[in-house]
């Protein structure tokens, strides 16, 4: 039995939490796990296929998961960014979780594909990870594997953006976001995007119109992403969720990339540093705001 | 049904033709961002279509009920409000090789469109397409249309149905209308070429065949009767309900009637994709929300396509393509939750007493 199942076992054997979610084996790959047995920790996984964020499933209006009683989550050091952001936003309450962190050689860019990391393979968001060695934990396993081959894919489709006009990158996610169906499945699946109620979902007045035209399509995905602004952990569960594969991890990337030139911040994952969104500095730029 | 050769030449002039004709023909085509990934897109040419590639990303659907449509403009002037209905008829389309589980949802879905009230815009489209399906050698692991009784070889909803032999296509006639598409192009079909389809159109069934046995005839009826049972607390825990499966679904139908303003005075209204899996769905002007959790939300999505439908219209609301599987972020996977509610459903109950 491996560190990670001894430790779940354990922790559901003493009572300590009622769930552990964690991965384990499915018909297509790794996939998300709800232990609450603890003869069930056996099935626990943890290798270069577990892509999925967790953190999503701390979100207290996961009322399936909610119910099941007080939780241990299994994250890589990246997730982990999202659950002390649920921490920030008081959506989770430190001492009501326990978090299970597993030091990590990098993943997949899809639970279900390649058996090994290359640089075509490995997840865009390992390139340049200083998390791997995770710093927010109750428990922290294994030892520290190899930095995984950088994608270098995503670096430079920021940087063909970069080098466009204003009217071309309008032109591009004009053309990628026409595409958007407007099923909000990026916002569903998102571990950030918790208001109970979003403002795509206000009728009075209607903000955003709710059909699939251009002008809304635009708007409701430009407002997800500033609303993102220094809260996206990068975990691409919304490009997963997409069914029409927009790019949306890399229009997040581009408006995180301008955080940090910005505010010197970038998603953190210690809950106590405050994220630009709920703070204000005398020194914060704003020489935009005219 | 009567059977009749098209050779590769044959089916490239067909489509030159309807081309130059201006028809609209939509094919599986390689992806515009992923080459790997096929979209059914109009073609401009022949050469673009990648027909037995790989299953299609997104069903056919969008071609028939688009992710939003104008349903009628408004105008409020003195004299009160104008309507102006838009019009209902479409031009003439043809869909070159989709795959049978795709073209059968057509068919499904028509029995709600054209129930209590006939859905003139879904109807315009229905009529004004032909379509021409191809033998399904493409299932993976997702697959499982031989257990919703379908198969890669069945030509349900088809005009014609093409299976790929020496030299070109097999074509099965279904319909008169694909006889007429045929008209000029397709010559006698020899007993060696239908031997050779049918030998093809096993084996393709084979491929799809073991990833879930055929549905019970009393499934519908046992989910009916255990609509309370507790497995719907558990069986959704990894579900974010995000929708995505309802998009790419080639059955699920439902929409949402907004109205939008263009100007203060004037607007559209418009009909959108919904889905079943947002709280949205049914939340009620009061505040209240009869399904308040996952749980209940995917239990709606099981009943209504294994069992509500099946009762009101004898018609299983899945085709069988995997592509809820295939889409979902949290790794739901449907042939494998339809096999434990199988088992379930045919666990004996257990003896009581002495």
């Amino acid at each position: 039995m491996t560190e990670l199942q001894e430790l779940a076992r354990q922790l559901l054997t003493e009572k300590t939490v009622n769930v552990v979610i964690g991965y384990e084996e499915g018909p297509r790959g790794v996939r998300p796990a709800f232990i609450t047995a603890p003869e069930q920790a056996s099935s626990l996984v943890f290798n270069i296929h577990c892509v999925q964020n967790l953190a999503a499933y701390l979100n207290p209006r996961r009322k399936q998961v909610a119910q099941l009683g007080k939780a241990a989550i299994v994250v890589k050091g990246c997730d982990a960014r999202a659950v002390a952001g649920m921490i920030r936003e008081q959506q989770v309450e430190r001492a009501n979780v326990v978090i299970i962190a597993l030091r990590c050689g990098g993943v997949l860019q899809n639970p279900g594909t390649a058996s090994e990391l290359t640089a075509e393979t490995t997840s865009v968001r390992c390139a340049g990870c200083t998390v791997r060695d995770p710093k927010l934990f109750d428990y922290v396993l294994g030892e520290l594997p190899p930095e995984p081959p950088v994608n270098t894919h995503r670096v430079e489709q920021i940087a063909a953006l970069e080098r466009m006009t204003s009217a071309e990158r309008w032109n591009f996610w004009t053309a990628q976001l026409s595409r958007c169906v407007r099923c909000h499945a990026c916002r569903e699946a998102c571990p950030m995007c918790f208001c109970v109620k979003c403002t795509a979902e206000k009728t009075q007045p209607q903000w955003i119109d709710p059909s699939s035209t251009p002008r809304a399509n635009r708007a409701w995905q430009t407002m997800r992403v500033l609303h993102q602004a220094g809260r996206c952990v990068d975990c691409l569960e919304c490009e997963r969720a997409c069914p029409e594969h927009i790019p949306l991890g890399l229009l997040a990337r581009y408006v995180a990339d301008a955080v940090e030139r910005r505010f010197d911040y970038a998603a953190s994952d210690d809950p106590s540093v405050a994220a630009p969104f709920g703070a204000y500095r005398p020194g914060d730029e704003e020489e935009f705001i005219r | 049904m009567t059977h009749r050769f098209l050779s590769h030449q044959g089916l490239a002039s067909l489509v030159a033709q309807l081309l130059a004709a201006n028809t609209r023909v939509i094919a599986p085509v390689r992806a515009k961002d992923d080459p790997q990934q096929i979209d059914y897109q109009p073609i401009h040419s022949f050469e673009e279509a990648a027909i037995g590639v790989r299953l299609p990303r997104r069903s056919l659907k969008e071609y028939f009920l688009p992710p939003t449509e104008v349903l009628l403009h408004y105008s409020q002037t003195k004299e009160g409000v104008e309507i102006r209905e838009v019009s209902t008829a479409a031009p003439p389309q043809v869909i070159l090789g989709a795959t049978p589980c795709d073209v059968a949802s057509l068919e499904v879905v028509d029995k709600v469109m054209g129930w209590d009230y006939r859905d003139e815009l879904w109807f315009g489209r229905r009529e004004a397409t032909t379509i021409v399906s191809f033998l399904c050698s493409l299932a993976d692991s997702t697959c499982f249309c031989t257990a919703v009784g379908l198969g890669p070889e069945s030509f349900r909803g088809s005009d014609l149905l093409l299976v790929p032999v020496d030299g070109g296509y097999l074509a099965n006639v279904v319909t008169s209308r694909g006889e007429a598409l045929l008209h000029g192009f397709a010559s006698e079909a020899t007993d060696a070429a239908i031997a050779a389809a049918e030998s093809s159109s096993r084996a393709a069934r084979q491929k799809v065949d073991s990833n879930l046995e055929a549905l019970p005839a009393d499934f519908g009826g046992w989910l009916a009767s255990n609509f309370d049972n507790p497995l719907w607390k558990t069986i959704a825990l990894r579900c974010h309900g995000c929708g995505a499966c309802a998009a790419v679904c080639p059955t699920c139908h439902c929409f949402d009637i907004v109205d939008e303003h263009d100007t203060a005075d004037s607007g559209v209204r418009r009909r959108n994709w919904d889905s079943c899996q947002t709280g949205l769905f049914t939340l009620h002007a009061s505040g209240h929300n009869p399904r308040q959790s996952q749980s209940e939300r995917f239990r709606q999505r099981i009943q209504h396509k294994f069992s509500i439908y099946p009762s009101r219209f004898a018609e299983i609301l899945c085709t069988g393509c995997g592509r809820c599987s295939r889409s979902c972020p949290g790794g739901m996977d449907l042939p494998k939750l339809l096999l434990e509610l199988v088992t379930l459903s045919q666990a004996k109950p257990e003896v009581s007493g002495q």
